[in-house]
């Protein structure tokens, strides 16, 4: 009992910091996408615009 | 600079948390009852002070975007409810940890556990709704209507334990007791790390309201080029 | 006075429609009575079973046939610019609001009234032994079923997948209503009164309708006239 109850506990904590490190690197991936998005409708805009 | 300013304060939280994590591991002796499990607490506590707390945010934001219909409110809340969902799940998933040791279960349809995972679902709805959308200010709009609507499942949630005999413990904080259910140390800890977990919630909210922002740049220069 | 006229208007112009296609009340009913026949051999209930669940049954049923219609509520004002009329004529968003949850009130508590004894003669049950009190919480829970769907009803009714955004937004939001609705409906079916333990369902019933009546009144213009 003595021995799960702080196997638990570890799982609990890692739990908590794993959910966090989810969220950032999902926060990453999509400042990446964004960033991709945004470069390319920007040379989109100074190709029409050139032409 | 603003970028420098949010990763330095990023990184005081998470060294702010890994110096609450070797006090709590460390520093503070297993409870009587319950023995290292309820270590957990210092976790599932904090992670639903910051939940809550971001979700009260969003929804007097979106009150604030339906007055003044400045899409920076908007941004705002939706920021808000991403990060306070994040924080949800750690709620949940801690305890259902917590349960498994103390309960000898990971869930139970106890009338706190029940409000707080119908929490989540509205929010995540809610999120659900603004992808149903593809106009800017209607997708504001009616996401701010339902997210004051939202906030009364948060309102229920909190008051669960005092409306009902629940299984879920009790209040210990003492601003809701009056003090004397534990221990001063270990509730100045709590505290000290729920202020951790708030400053790192607050990073996260202004990271994901710049993306929001470059999202809305982007959808513009999608107009204009359709224009030209 | 005005208001209330205009509420009225509203209202019996939505009912009129409504009775004279009957499409989504047939459709309504025929659901709910198909969901009841299902159940029945789902779980094939003995008599005490059923006096157990007959609340979660019943709310469950009234909830899904609900949605049919609330999902009507304001698609039906799509065809024709009809909803772009509404919002343009002088009736304020809130009477608007209040004459359209009247109409669906008042359809829901038909389905209601059709599915109770169909209830009573396929799961053997009478279901009117505490027939004052019965009618008090079908009164008051449906009430907050029809706020809260009428209320979504205009917030979705622009979207792509409308039919699918309704249900997935109201019944979470619901569950305190329902959960009421349920737990009392079991007692007063069962043919208990209402134990000093469980006027806490009534309470948070009451309270759920006051507070989000009040809500949609004050938000509804938004939604529709933004």
């Amino acid at each position: 009992m003595d021995e799960r109850n702080f196997t638990y506990m570890f799982f609990g904590f890692a739990a908590a910091w794993l959910i966090l490190a989810l969220y950032v690197l999902s926060l990453v991936a999509r400042e990446k996408r964004l960033r991709r998005e945004l470069d390319s409708v920007r040379n989109m805009l100074e190709q029409r615009e050139r032409t | 600079m603003r970028e420098r300013i949010l990763y330095a304060l990023g990184a005081i939280a998470g060294l702010w948390l890994a110096r609450n994590l070797y006090v709590i591991l460390l520093g503070l002796p297993d409870e009587a009852a319950q023995g290292a499990i309820y270590r957990i607490l210092f976790f599932h506590v904090p992670g639903w002070i910051t939940c809550f707390t971001a979700f009260l945010l969003a929804g007097i934001s979106s009150i604030l975007y339906l007055i003044k219909s400045d899409p920076r409110y908007d941004t705002f809340a939706v920021a808000t409810v991403e990060v306070g969902i994040a924080f949800t799940v750690i709620g949940l998933v801690t305890g259902s940890i917590w349960a498994r040791i103390i309960w000898g279960i990971w869930w139970t349809w106890d009338p706190r556990l029940t409000w707080a995972l119908i929490t989540c679902i509205i929010y995540m709805g809610y999120l659900m709704l603004r992808r149903a959308i593809d106009e800017p200010t209607t997708r504001a709009k009616n996401a701010a209507v339902l997210c004051i609507f939202s906030f009364a499942s948060v309102v229920i949630t909190y008051k669960a334990i005092d409306w009902w005999r629940t299984q879920h413990p009790g209040a210990v904080l003492s601003f809701r007791t009056g003090g004397g259910s534990i221990d001063p140390l270990m509730e100045s800890m709590l505290f000290q790390n729920a202020a951790a977990l708030l400053l790192l919630a607050a990073v996260l909210v202004a990271v994901r309201m710049r993306q929001e922002e470059i999202g809305r740049e982007v959808e513009s220069l999608r107009r204009h080029a359709h224009a030209i | 006075m005005l208001f209330l006229r205009q509420t009225a208007t509203i209202a019996l112009k939505d009912l009129r429609s409504e009775f004279r296609t009957k499409e989504s009340l047939n459709a309504a009913i025929s659901f709910a009575v198909v969901i009841l026949v299902l159940f029945s051999f789902a779980v094939d209930p003995t008599a005490d079973q059923i006096r157990e669940i007959s609340g979660g049954l019943l709310w469950l049923v009234f909830a899904f046939a609900g949605a049919l219609i609330l999902n009507r509520s304001f698609a039906r004002e799509l065809g024709n610019d009809c909803l772009d009329a509404l919002v343009a004529s002088p009736v304020p968003g809130a009477a608007l609001f209040l004459g359209k949850a009247s109409a669906n009130y008042v359809l829901l508590l038909i389905v209601e009234l059709v599915s109770l004894p169909i209830f009573g003669v396929l799961y053997n049950m009478r279901w009117t032994r505490q027939p004052l009190m019965l009618a008090a919480v079908l009164a008051l829970a449906t009430w907050a079923v029809t706020v809260i769907g009428t209320v979504f009803s205009a917030l979705t009714v622009n979207l792509r997948l409308r039919e699918l955004m309704l249900p997935t937004l109201i019944y979470p939001m619901m569950i305190p209503a329902l959960m009421a609705a349920m737990r009392l409906t079991t007692l007063l079916i069962a043919g208990e009164g209402i134990a000093a333990d469980d006027w806490i369902w009534v309470r948070l019933l009451i309270g759920f309708d006051v507070i989000f009546t009040s809500l949609a009144v004050t938000l509804v213009e938004v939604v529709l006239v933004g």
